[in-house]
């Protein structure tokens, strides 16, 4: 039977194969990829923007829980010296609602808790990074100022909004509780309570200053339990820290399946690629000079 | 009744027919590299004999013919595969191209959305940082480009197909015209039982030539060949060859017509084929679903704007451009300037960040076409993907169908050094052998000539 004499082509085809998937692996070993065009594995490409776009949401995830930590941690610590602002306070009063004490004691007793209340409206006006962090979502104005017009001697311009940001997919955290509920709140108004030991130690009314001392004391645990709140936020954050790291890896792990090269199998093909090339071009310098001519004298 | 005059004739006859031979093998072994060339055999049959009485007298050899061997069924196979591979290395090479524009997942529409919806997050922990702010605005500056560049680079493949398109137009014009001119001849040598020979080789190689450009379809009728394309359209009628015309058509594409009449989505194969599907059907569908997502996301960003307050307390504006239609994707522009513009808060106060769930809830939330803008590029990049992929597929299809059916067309066709070398030393021993028989008939000759002289020959 006649086969075709013309073989080279078929040669080279199967030389530029055997280079072409050399090439492939090379490019898979130095990428350390294995799609690195989409046409490589159009489904694993698309899956990897998505993963991408995971990963670097998750980025961002960590960067805003570390941006809330510093504002958490200060709104919790300036609560923390209202509550001891409040216990000197509750002792003040209880010294003022002692019978033996003086009138003139009494109006220095008074000024202290004024000093008090002078102080706890500058913790009421904490700020971080220029932001007031008990106005509110009214932010850029101090929200607490003393007012004797006021009945409570404080006059609040904040508001009662609250924000949220998110901290991982589908999961908010609130920031932020308005100065309203924590200094001025129905289970215990921190604010008047004050204005009102001050009112009654200047009076001398004894029964008043007792009154107004125990208002005070439900005023502290009030805000004790608003202090929770922070205290639980940054223990979220903590937490969520944690768990973001852990999806960063996992999600990394899963790029690397979608679109890493397994390097033991490129290493093969490369080594199989060059053995097949390497045997067709012996096969070829073997082959072209041969005819029935070099056999004719 | 044999003669000596005879016998001198059929070896006289024999020594031509015996030189044609050794033509038509010197012929074969010049071409043995010449692209298309099918080996010619000599035809050599037996002379009509002499008969007389009861003897038929043999009248020795007749070159009758020198035939090219071909295989019409294999030429027409090899026509069918060249026009996929044309078609399928067109649409592998622009798809190249394509793909390239959606290949890095860290850049793109898809990364710099997602870095957009990233820095409105970041706000979030710090409604009003204007370094913040100022990054908001920057990353939809990433994206509106991002989107721009996207749609100038598709329209610039397109053009750059849309050129070849006329260039191909011009090979397949040139190449009709030089059929039309070979089947003429062709033609005329087939009707009075001619081979062609190597102008029927140049014939074919010119139609394969062709088909690698568009799909050909041939029918042998009397007056020669008739080629049409796929859909009917003649490009030759015997020695006529019918030109296709360009013309420029809507949005600065090449429209293709044939007498008047266009054809362009007709054509399909070849690498005319390969080149208008991506130029007229795939990049338009890219740039449909680019121009959709660009104008889906910019209004749902700026619908979201709208629900909120800036850093001034008043309602929120667009931070881009709103387009819509074709080319929405290069029109998308940023027309927000001023970062405390940026609608954060749901409440009007400057600290509030209520209004930024809005906003990134465009993120994950489907738009109007049916995904999120990174499930939409995402699919892109698939499209993309798969479209290059199957194109490659078909490329590596059709060379590996190719090279078999050349290798059948080679059996049949192809010159052997080793049987052209063999008939070479046939045929120099047979003309060898004629020319003896006649020195020997001459020697007879003189004998009998000397008969009559009597002188006898020298011993």
């Amino acid at each position: 039977m006649r086969v075709n004499p013309n073989y080279t082509p078929d040669i080279l085809a199967d030389l530029w194969q055997s280079q072409a998937q050399e090439q492939t692996a090379i490019q898979q070993l130095a990428t350390g990829k294995r799609v690195n065009m989409p046409s490589d594995d159009p489904a694993a490409a698309a899956a990897d923007v998505q993963n991408q776009a995971l990963q670097s949401q998750n980025d961002q995830y960590i960067q805003n829980t570390s941006n809330l930590d510093g504002s958490l941690q200060t709104a919790d610590s300036a609560l923390s010296s209202v509550v001891t602002a409040l216990n000197q306070a509750i002792s003040l009063g209880v010294q003022g609602a002692n019978g033996g004490v003086s009138s003139a004691d009494q109006q220095a007793l008074a000024l202290q808790v004024q000093s008090i209340q002078s102080q706890l409206v500058q913790l009421g006006n904490t700020s971080y990074q220029g932001s007031f962090l008990f106005g509110g979502t009214a932010t850029q104005s101090a929200p607490f100022a003393l007012d004797s017009t006021q009945p409570s001697g404080v006059l609040y311009s904040g508001n009662s909004g609250v924000n949220n940001v998110e901290i991982a997919p589908g999961s908010s955290l609130q920031v932020n509780l308005p100065g309203s509920q924590i200094f001025q709140g129905a289970g215990g108004n921190i604010m008047s309570s004050i204005q009102q030991l001050v009112t009654a130690l200047q009076s001398g009314n004894t029964t008043n200053i007792g009154t107004a001392t125990t208002q005070v004391g439900s005023a502290l645990s009030y805000v004790s339990e608003q202090r929770v709140f922070y205290g639980s936020a940054v223990s979220q954050l903590n937490s969520n820290q944690s768990f973001l790291q852990q999806e960063q890896v996992s999600l990394q792990t899963q790029d690397t399946s979608l679109v890493g090269v397994d390097f033991a199998k490129a290493a093969t093909d490369l080594s199989q690629a060059q053995a097949a090339q390497s045997a067709t071009l012996a096969a070829l310098a073997q082959i072209i000079p041969q005819s029935l001519l070099n056999y004719l004298k | 009744m044999g003669s000596l005059s005879s016998s001198m004739w059929i070896a006289a006859e024999a020594l031509g027919a015996d030189q044609g031979a050794l033509d038509a093998t010197s012929n074969n072994i010049a071409n043995q590299n010449t692209p298309g060339y099918s080996r010619e055999i000599p035809v050599l049959t037996d002379a009509a004999p002499t008969v007389e009485g009861n003897i038929t007298y043999g009248n020795g050899v007749v070159l009758e013919q020198i035939q090219s061997v071909r295989d019409q069924v294999l030429q027409i196979q090899i026509s069918d595969q060249n026009q996929q591979q044309g078609s399928a290395q067109a649409q592998y090479s622009a798809m190249q191209q394509v793909q390239g524009l959606f290949s890095d997942p860290t850049t793109g529409i898809g990364a710099d959305a997602t870095t957009f919806f990233n820095s409105i997050s970041q706000l979030s922990t710090d409604p009003t940082s204007i370094p913040d702010r100022q990054a908001v605005l920057t990353a939809a500056q990433t994206v509106a480009s991002d989107f721009n560049s996207t749609e100038q680079n598709l329209d610039s493949i397109q053009s750059g197909l849309n050129q070849s398109v006329t260039q191909t137009v011009t090979q397949i014009n040139t190449l009709t015209k030089q059929i039309a001119q070979l089947n003429i001849q062709v033609g005329q040598m087939q009707q009075l039982g001619q081979d062609p020979g190597t102008l029927g080789d140049q014939e074919t190689q010119l139609i394969q030539q062709l088909s690698q450009l568009t799909t050909v379809n041939q029918i042998q009728t009397e007056n020669g060949l008739t080629l049409t394309t796929g859909n009917g359209t003649p490009l030759v009628v015997g020695g006529q060859s019918f030109a296709l015309q360009t013309t420029n058509g809507p949005a600065g594409m090449t429209d293709i017509s044939s007498q008047g009449q266009d054809v362009t989505s007709s054509l399909q194969g070849g690498q005319l084929g390969g080149d208008l599907q991506v130029r007229d059907t795939v990049i338009p569908g890219l740039l449909s679903q680019v121009d959709t997502l660009a104008s889906q996301f910019a209004t749902s960003i700026n619908v979201a704007q709208a629900s909120g307050y800036d850093l001034n307390g008043n309602a929120g504006q667009p931070i881009f451009s709103d387009t819509s239609g074709a080319g929405a994707a290069s029109n998308l522009k940023v027309s927000m300037t001023d970062p405390s513009l940026i609608a954060a808060s749901s409440d009007g106060t400057q600290g509030s960040n209520g209004n930024v769930a809005n906003l990134l809830a465009v993120q994950t939330q489907a738009l109007p076409a049916g995904e999120s803008p990174v499930n939409a590029y995402a699919n892109l990049v698939s499209q993309t993907g798969n479209l290059t992929s199957q194109a490659n597929a078909e490329v590596t299809a059709s060379t590996a169908s190719l090279n078999q059916l050349n290798d059948q067309l080679g059996a049949v066709s192809g010159v052997s050094l080793d049987e052209e070398t063999t008939n070479l030393m046939n045929y120099q021993r047979a003309y060898e052998a004629s020319a003896r028989v006649i020195t020997t008939v001459d020697a007879l000759t003189q004998s009998v000539l000397d008969m009559g002289s009597g002188v006898t020959a020298a011993p």
